[in-house]
């Protein structure tokens, strides 16, 4: 039994589907008694092409340790098809778009959450008279900062011995 | 049932009892897997970076600087177990081979650009790898965004003597670089926001888009696990690599803001527009001979972004290969051992 992308697609949809409108009835308020729910339903078609894929590997092969090899090739491939549609879907303008305005609200939220939590920790630790982040990030950057200049200055004394020595033109 | 078949059934068990013994010393008792053990010495350190020479016969005496990339992972999967690493073949076919380790950046770093990787650090380590091989030219192997970095360094510095250049799977032509490149789209994704709120981009957010650009990668990873739990080879393989894959590295912000706007954003370094250090990066200016790789199955940089370099310098000798493997298992890992290794070492060789 050959599985296209599209056909894996299609169930996929169909998955969905089907599961927005079992959750739907779940959560509804008047849920008829007559029909309960099954929130397992979105995944039976996928269970099912496994199960009648196996069953027909049984069918066709005899019992040896190669039949589960059969179902590790069959389980890679059936990864391969998922990333292949879901690298597809995430390939798409609307995806990156959905996920940038995702992102950006994610950061609006986060921006003023972070500030206000960075000033009353700034403001705990200078009441305990205790270094604050910023103020050990400011010391470790001009610890950077003076290795960078005593490199400049290393580079300034190894081109003048590089003179002295002749290896380079003056 | 037949007596082959029985046989067979009878080491599927032995198989399964050996899985089960492995996966319980992986739960109870996991051993930090010991990765990079190629002798090396350091010979020079910057900040967080490092420069590291690796032991060898020096069979070739032109000494060959890698640049891997900064942020993101760390450079320890080019060097991950005894046979199985990049570094020990490179030095067991006798170069003298230089690694150079961005490190691990705090917030104190966050003012670190791509500028200044290329005209101050890079710069400094080629003049370090001169030095202590003695010699009068040197080899440059940029791998991944390393490429990139290390080709607009040689592009801005003719004073420097380097001999070869090989790009191992890095973008040039960021128009032609996937699914990255259409994330980070100006239009959908705000830089200037991002490092404005966050200073730095933390490895988990790191993590969390690598993760998602492969998004059945664990659930793979899994069951090849699995599978292979009765190998005891493997599961020493899985344990370093798995080590490696979930260690992220984060990138300072101004770093990233000029990675992303200049690179990715507007395709400076392609289009010539690039300037680091008040000098134009033409890439033109690359003159000696070069040696572009990329991968098949590559989807951080895609081969038509890689091969993109070829058509820019202005070197006679210039060659592109595209070999099979992803972004990874291009330069790490059994298949990188029987396609990329020996082409790469076989080039230099040759030149």
């Amino acid at each position: 039994m050959e599985t296209t992308p599209n056909q894996l697609f299609e169930m996929w949809r169909k998955q969905v589907e089907e599961s927005a409108q079992v959750w739907t009835r779940l959560l509804s308020p008047e849920r008829p008694a007559a029909t309960p729910p099954d929130p397992t339903v979105f995944w039976r078609p996928v269970l099912d092409q496994g199960l009648q894929t196996w069953a027909k590997l049984f069918a066709q092969t005899p019992a040896t340790p190669e039949l589960l090899a059969q179902w590790k090739q069959f389980l890679d491939q059936w990864i391969e098809a998922w990333s292949k549609i879901l690298g597809q879907t995430m390939g798409t303008e609307q995806f990156a778009k959905l996920m940038g305005q995702s992102f950006d609200q994610f950061l609006a939220a986060l921006g003023p959450l972070r500030k206000a939590a960075e000033q009353q920790t700034e403001q705990a630790l200078q009441a305990l008279g205790l270094p604050s982040r910023s103020q050990v990030t400011a010391v470790a950057k001009q610890i950077v900062e003076l290795e960078e200049r005593l490199e400049r200055l290393e580079d300034r004394i190894d081109a003048v011995l590089r003179r002295f020595d002749g290896k380079e033109p003056k | 049932m037949g007596a082959e078949t029985i046989r067979e059934w009878q080491e599927e068990l032995d198989k399964n009892v050996r899985r089960l013994r492995n996966l319980q010393t992986l739960v109870t008792r996991p051993v930090e897997p010991r990765v990079g053990q190629t002798p090396r010495e350091e010979i020079y350190k910057t900040n967080k970076s490092r420069l590291y020479r690796y032991a060898s016969s020096r069979r070739y005496r032109t000494p060959v600087l890698f640049v891997p990339n900064l942020g993101i992972s760390r450079p320890y999967i080019f060097d991950l177990l005894p046979g199985g690493s990049f570094i020990e073949h490179m030095t067991r076919e006798g170069f003298d081979f230089y690694l150079l380790d961005w490190g691990v950046f705090g917030p104190e770093d966050n003012d670190l650009t791509v500028e200044h990787c290329v005209t101050k650090i890079l710069p400094r380590m080629a003049q370090k790898v001169l030095q202590s091989s003695d010699a009068r030219e040197l080899s440059v192997l940029g791998y991944c965004m390393g490429a990139p970095m290390s080709a607009s360094f040689i592009a801005t510095h003719p004073e420097v003597p380097v001999k070869n250049y090989i790009d191992l799977a890095g973008p040039v032509d960021f128009s032609k670089v996937g699914v990255f490149g259409l994330w980070l789209k100006k239009e959908y994704f705000n830089v200037d926001r991002v490092v404005d709120t966050l200073g730095s981009i933390p490895a988990d957010l790191v993590k969390a888009g690598f993760k998602l650009v492969k998004p059945t990668m664990d659930l793979s990873t899994s069951l090849n696990l699995w599978w292979n739990l009765w190998n005891d080879n493997y599961v020493e393989g899985f344990q370093a690599l798995n080590r490696w894959a979930n260690e992220y590295v984060a990138f300072p912000g101004e770093f990233f803001r000029q990675w992303v706007r200049d690179f990715y954003q507007e395709n400076k370094l392609y289009r010539g527009e690039l300037v680091m250090g008040g000098r134009p990066v033409r890439l033109e200016n690359i003159t000696c001979p070069v040696y572009v790789v990329g991968a098949k199955e590559d989807y951080i940089a895609p081969p038509a972004c890689v091969r993109a370099l070829i058509d820019l310098v202005g070197s006679r000798d210039k060659e592109y290969v595209e070999l099979p493997g992803g972004h990874i298992s291009l330069i790490a890992g059994r298949g990188a051992a029987r396609h990329c290794w020996p082409k790469v070492s076989g080039w230099l060789a040759r030149h």
